[in-house]
């Protein structure tokens, strides 16, 4: 009886096990988006992330309260408590968010769910007004140009949409998805898509202008800088690319780039990938290695900022360094308590009447629910974290 | 810890689907039936301690009759038992537990290999362990299963669920459910009724007695259901690995399917019947004596 009773036990954990398994190895779509957006005449702090898009004050990361606009009181939800601008996914059909919202106008955001639609939403009250079907997901953030909204999906292509009644004026296939925002140049578009393509289109006609195989998928906006463009690609590679489309320079990485480079005033490129290295390359001399050195356990998703005589990265081992910008060296590294995942990208405020700030301020975004967003001083003491 | 098993999995899959055209699909099978064969040793060996502990069941079953009342004769008997036929009670767990990481970590790989979304992909970064791989990401994830009519059928993307599929993708679940069915059955097959009912102390419809019976009996019923289930909610390229893996474990368990291995792994096949045990009616069971420190004798 012993054995057979042994024998059921032992049976359960197993297929508890493969249930773990299965569990174990469902994760989320992406990382938080954050950005800047103009809201009620200042700069904010947006963020969307899973279940939530919140608007933030840039001072102390707390979210806006919802204002009635005609006697300017908060407004005050069933146990009177004021309500804050956080627009949540369970109450408009389970949407995820990813992309940033789009401010329309006072009243009106806009924002894009990773359910496959773009939701009109009155930002008095907080309610989704309109919900417009797109093709397929979003995992990036849309681009305005002129009342047109150009829609990249988490599957393949682009869409350009008319902002005034969202009917598509045209759109754009590729072979797998566009996970990053296109760029404008001129009344160029390019667009970076996992296919391993860099596009360049026609914004007005969706027509190709010209492509590139980069010979690995593509997953960040292209850096524009002295009419070129600077961007990494999944097969270890780093290229400068001219305007009509043709490779310039290479640079090989240790493992894929993900984000974009950045750059500073005296053409130095930065770029970051996935086995924790930063580079740091010369754009005057075809991308010749000035430094490069292992920074981080593990690798570097976002791409690093530059500020001041600093480059700072933000790794998947949970931590924020600080570097030397001439050589790299290591000044400042700061473990986020832990040590989540800090995947989405980072923004960094310089101090300004309409953010209310009076010193820079470097916005570091984490997959753990429970700080999204750290802000930090430029010395690495952190000033607040969202949510708190 | 964990990626030890699972990077090479993924490692491997990628580099299968490189070699074999770009076919995820064949890439999976193919892999699939690589690791089937290389654990197949352990599946004999697990196979192989079933069978002798079935064989010994009646004698058992009268141990447990004849010691009824006293645990410590029976528990003595029941060793004595196991090691005239050589049987380990829990012999059969150590192949399987062995095999378990290895069938989830392959499970996962290829979880892992279709990544589909941003977070997905930034996970397979870590985990291409053969340089030269990169360039092949994403792997294609768009499956049509008969070419020849691609315009009935359309394709079908591994990475979502069969409901989020063209309807006959539905058809993937009920082979899962089928199939894992079918690979139970056969399973009982091959280590229970065969030797019950060479037994004719056994129950008369010659598949083993008791809970044992009841429990293999409902895990035939329940794990078909709960694999069939859980296709419906996972991806269609879980559903083929399922239906692939419960093929080639039909194949194993099938009497010439298991011939073939046997020879191709230099096993002898042993059907010999059980030896049994004879313990006299009243034989004392010894005990082990406690040693008494002497006590100094009284003068």
């Amino acid at each position: 009886m012993n054995t057979r009773r042994s024998s059921f036990v032992i049976c359960l954990i197993l297929i508890a096990l493969v249930l773990t398994g299965c569990v174990g190895a469902r994760m989320g779509v992406s990382w938080p988006a954050v950005g800047l957006i103009d809201y009620n005449g200042e700069q904010n702090i947006a963020l969307a992330y899973n279940n939530n898009v919140a608007i933030l004050s840039p001072v102390n990361g707390a979210p806006l309260r919802l204002i009635n606009p005609l006697n300017g009181r908060a407004i005050l939800d069933s146990e009177n408590n004021p309500r804050n601008w956080v627009l949540q996914g369970s109450a408009n059909n389970g949407a995820q968010f990813y992309a940033l919202p789009i401010v329309l106008d006072e009243e009106t955001v806009l924002v894009a769910a990773n359910s496959g639609n773009l939701l009109q939403v009155d930002s008095v009250l907080l309610e989704a007004t309109r919900s417009i079907q797109l093709e397929d997901k979003i995992v990036a953030n849309v681009l305005v140009v002129d009342d047109i909204l150009y829609v990249p999906y988490q599957n393949g292509g682009l869409s350009a949409r008319s902002m005034e009644d969202y009917r598509e004026i045209w759109r754009f296939h590729t072979e797998e998805g566009v996970w990053t925002q296109p760029l404008l140049v001129g009344e160029m578009l390019i667009v970076a898509s996992i296919d391993h393509h860099v596009y360049a289109l026609d914004r007005s006609s969706g027509q190709l202008i010209w492509s590139l195989n980069l010979g690995g998928s593509v997953a960040s906006t292209p850096l524009l800088a002295n009419d070129r463009l600077y961007v990494g690609s999944f097969n270890k590679m780093f290229f400068e690319l001219s305007l009509d489309g043709r490779i310039l320079s290479t640079y090989s990485t240790q493992n894929w780039v993900w984000g974009s480079p950045a750059i500073d005033e005296r053409g130095v490129v930065y770029v970051a990938d996935l086995s924790g290295y930063v580079h740091a390359l010369d754009s005057e001399r075809n991308l010749q290695e000035i430094w490069s050195s292992q920074i981080a356990e593990r690798g570097i998703r976002s791409g690093p900022v530059v500020y001041q005589d600093r480059v700072i990265v933000a790794s998947r081992d949970g931590k924020v360094y600080w570097l030397d910008r001439r050589d790299g060296a290591l000044i400042n590294a700061r473990e986020i308590d832990n040590r989540p995942e800090l995947l989405g990208d980072m923004l960094m405020l310089e101090p300004s009447e309409s953010l209310d700030i009076d010193a820079p301020l470097l916005i570091v975004t984490s997959v753990d629910e429970g700080r999204l967003l750290i802000a930090f001083e430029l010395d690495g003491r952190q000033t607040w974290v969202y949510p708190r | 810890m964990w990626d030890l098993i699972l990077n090479p999995f993924v490692t491997i899959l990628a580099w299968l689907y490189a070699a074999l055209n770009q076919d995820i699909v064949l890439a999976i099978v193919v892999l699939t039936v690589i690791i089937r064969f290389l654990t197949y040793p352990l599946l004999a060996k697990q196979q192989e301690s079933s069978r002798k502990m079935q064989q010994i069941q009646p004698q058992l079953k009268k141990l447990q009759e004849k010691y009824k009342n006293d645990k410590e004769k029976l528990s003595q008997a029941q060793m004595k038992l196991y090691k005239e036929n050589k049987v380990n009670p829990v012999g059969g767990c150590f192949p399987m537990v062995i095999q378990f990481p290895i069938l989830i970590g392959l499970y996962q790989a290829i979880f892992f290999a279709l990544a589909a979304t941003p977070f997905q992909l930034v996970d397979l970064s870590e985990r291409l362990l053969i340089p030269g791989l990169d360039s092949l990401i994403p792997l294609q994830r768009m499956w049509t299963p008969i070419p020849q009519l691609a315009g009935l059928l359309p394709e079908l993307d591994l990475t979502l669920a069969p409901t989020e599929n063209p309807h006959y993708s539905l058809i993937l679940p009920l082979l899962v459910l089928v199939t894992t069915w079918a690979q139970q059955k056969l399973t009982m097959a091959t280590t229970g009724q065969k030797t019950a009912k060479k037994d004719d102390d056994d129950d008369d419809d010659g598949k083993p007695a008791g809970g044992q019976a009841q429990m293999m009996k409902s895990m035939t019923t329940i794990m078909p259901i709960m694999f069939g289930f859980f296709s419906l909610s996972f991806s269609v390229g879980l559903s083929v690995y399922f239906v692939a893996s419960n093929l080639i474990g039909i194949i194993q368990y099938s009497p010439q399917g298991r011939n073939v291995l046997d020879k191709l792994f230099g096993k002898k096949q042993t059907d010999e019947a059980p030896v049994e045990i004879v313990l006299e009616p009243d034989e004392p069971v010894k005990k082990p004596r406690k040693r008494r420190k002497k006590k100094p004798r009284k003068k």
